[in-house]
């Protein structure tokens, strides 16, 4: 019954065009950022490549997905997941379809389960996705021999494939937190685009508090405060830390989230 | 409808537990008790952290450090804030230290043979082969971040010159300690009040080190693990083979290109040099030098721009020149290169620069 249920949903989201065009701009990503990484190599010797992760991309085809998803995962999924979970509750609120929901005899924590299962499926699919497209491409552009990390060792291409599948999961998380905030905003309006904008808007302004350091003691609670120690997975071997805080920061968010939408779902008149 | 109150508790303990979570997770980490430990005196003790022979460890350190001293591009864990390291040892000269600096991470790799130091920001491994009677070369970069060398350090040139006493204990990266204080004598003219060790109960390691000065309660600088674990460390983390990708050079090209890299390093070389000038014994010894006096006028205009704000002009029957003050250390140099540097204060720089040759 309740696999019926999360197989339709995902059936749905899947027959938007909006998901559709969604993924098709996230496979994009990977391609750009090989190409580009490639051309400059044409150019001579140390082009002042960007910092970070990037300075080890050349010639190093394999961390081309983690790039990909560590950038995108400050905005682009953000957006996303914000667009899945606007379409949840909002959009089928305004195309009148929620109220349907909402009477028939389903409880309500399962339909908040169902969107919340969408949410986290189509992330998976979607980061998997731009990394299956990040391996392909960063390989063909860049070419791979095992998969160098920043503390300058090099992984067999099994073991960086084990990298990517962790960094994949951790990422989903990530996202999964940030969807069920926003399914919890998208519990109060009938309009998509409030959600979207609100979640934005607090993606945003987190990553600006997160520059002051006066207001370090802030910072501990801000959700993006965890993206950048996600980069320790290209370290090797791999420090659990900041790891564990991130995910851990990222599943109160979860929790919260799911929470307040579930409160507002159960009092909502239908 | 009794079901429907049950699910709005649940979804309200969810989110209380998650508002709680973030505010756990914001904590520090507490210190816990202290632990209770059989007396030991002083003496007994400095003498087992001198002869300790720490065998194979894998820790992570945490420095925090409230120096007031600039970032320097070269060693940007100096530069204020916390920042961590990784390091690995097998208790034989093999070591291996991770310093992550932002998205980037140095690593330096000592296999017993060769150093080798690899840089993620630029892609270049600096390699550096021993020479037959230096087997631990080139690790004092590294080993500058391991809490254990450089509480020896402290311990052997200044047991002499301080009240030593144990002052309780403590618990460090989950192992109990003991804490060693030095107290500078009353006659010493320094700036720091006491310098505190955390020695490991049972292997006398030192754990921690926290450097406390005059007038102030919170420690200027602490360096000390905040995880280890004692036992052999698994042998690969003691191999580097450079990436294919990868540039590697060797020091002496290295420091050709930086020849240019202005007035810091050359006070840094000079200060390091051949023969550094000691005045004093003890706290307030005073590190001497002269800067040749190309180097004082190669300064590019932007590192003395640096110099500048990091530095406050000065004149006495001396002469005249600039003096760079953090909480632990002070350095004067002089506008004929002359330079001194010193955990004293500034008027003992006064009194000893006349003696520079």
């Amino acid at each position: 019954m309740i696999t019926r249920q999360f197989g339709s949903e995902v059936r749905w989201m899947l027959r938007r065009p909006r998901t559709l065009i969604g993924l098709f701009g996230l496979i994009l990503v990977p391609i750009i950022i090989s190409f580009g990484i490639w051309t400059a190599s044409d150019e001579g010797e140390g082009g002042g490549g960007p910092p970070g992760l990037g300075a080890i991309l050349q010639g190093n085809g394999m961390v081309v997905p983690i790039f990909t998803l560590f950038l995108s995962l400050n905005l682009l999924l953000p957006l996303v997941a914000s667009i899945w979970a606007a379409d949840g509750l909002a959009g089928e609120a305004q195309h009148g379809t929620l109220r349907g929901l909402l009477v028939a005899p389903v409880s309500r924590v399962r339909l908040l389960f169902v969107k919340l299962f969408g949410l986290t499926a189509m992330s998976l699919f979607a980061v998997t996705l731009m990394a299956v497209v990040g391996i392909i491409a960063g390989t063909a552009f860049l070419g791979t021999d095992g998969m160098m990390t920043l503390s300058g060792t090099t992984l067999s291409t099994a073991e960086g494939l084990l990298r990517i599948g962790l960094f994949i999961l951790l990422v989903t998380f990530q996202m999964v937190a940030i969807g069920a905030v926003a399914l919890a905003v998208s519990s109060t309006t009938e309009h998509p685009l409030v959600v979207q904008a609100a979640t934005m808007t607090t993606i945003i302004v987190f990553q600006v508090l997160g520059q002051f350091s006066s207001l370090d003691w802030l910072h501990p609670f801000l959700i993006t405060t965890g993206f950048p120690g996600l980069i320790d997975v290209m370290r090797d071997p791999i420090p659990l830390g900041q790891i564990g805080d991130s995910t851990l920061l990222a599943g109160c968010y979860l929790l919260i989230g799911t929470g307040l939408a579930a409160i507002r779902l159960v009092t909502k008149d239908s | 409808m009794n079901k429907r109150k049950v699910t709005l508790a649940a979804a309200a303990a969810g989110v209380v537990t998650g508002v709680a979570g973030l505010g756990l997770l914001a904590m520090p980490a507490g210190a816990g008790q202290p632990p209770s430990l059989p007396d030991v005196s002083a003496e007994s003790l400095v003498e087992q952290v001198m002869t300790s022979k720490p065998g194979a460890f894998g820790g992570t350190v945490e420095v925090d450090n409230k120096l007031g001293l600039p970032s320097l591009a070269e060693i940007p864990q100096l530069a204020d804030g916390k920042h961590s390291a990784r390091i690995w040892t097998d208790g034989n000269g093999k070591f291996r230290a991770a310093l992550p600096n932002g998205q980037s991470e140095q690593t330096i790799v000592n296999d017993g043979k060769t150093t080798w130091s690899w840089n993620s920001a630029d892609n270049e491994v600096v390699k550096s082969e021993h020479k037959a009677d230096e087997p631990k070369a080139g690790n004092e970069k590294a080993e500058s971040v391991d809490p254990a060398t450089a509480a020896k350090q402290v311990v052997g040139m200044t047991k002499e010159f301080s009240d030593i006493t144990v002052d309780g204990t403590a618990r460090v990266a989950n192992r109990a300690a003991y804490e060693l204080v030095l107290t500078p004598k009353a006659s010493e003219k320094t700036l720091i009040r006491e310098v505190r060790i955390a020695v490991d109960a049972e292997l006398k390691m030192p754990l921690r080190v926290a450097v406390l000065t005059n007038g102030a309660s919170e420690p200027a600088g602490t360096v000390g693990f905040s995880e280890i674990n004692v036992g052999a460390q698994d042998p690969k983390l003691f191999e580097f083979t450079p990436p294919a990708q990868a540039k590697v050079t060797t020091p002496e090209a290295k420091e050709e290109k930086g020849r240019d890299r202005g007035s810091e390093l050359g006070i840094e070389q000079a200060l390091q040099g051949e023969d550094p000038q000691i005045f004093g014994t003890g706290w307030d010894t005073v590190v001497g030098a002269r800067i040749p006096a190309e180097a004082m006028t190669q300064v590019p205009a932007e590192a003395q721009g640096l110099v500048d704000r990091f530095t406050k002009k000065v004149s006495g029957t001396w002469g005249s020149g600039q003096i760079f003050t953090t909480k632990v250390a002070t350095i004067l140099i002089a506008d004929d290169g002359r330079v001194v540097a010193g955990a004293v204060p500034e008027q003992v720089l006064f009194d000893t620069i006349g003696q520079v040759k």
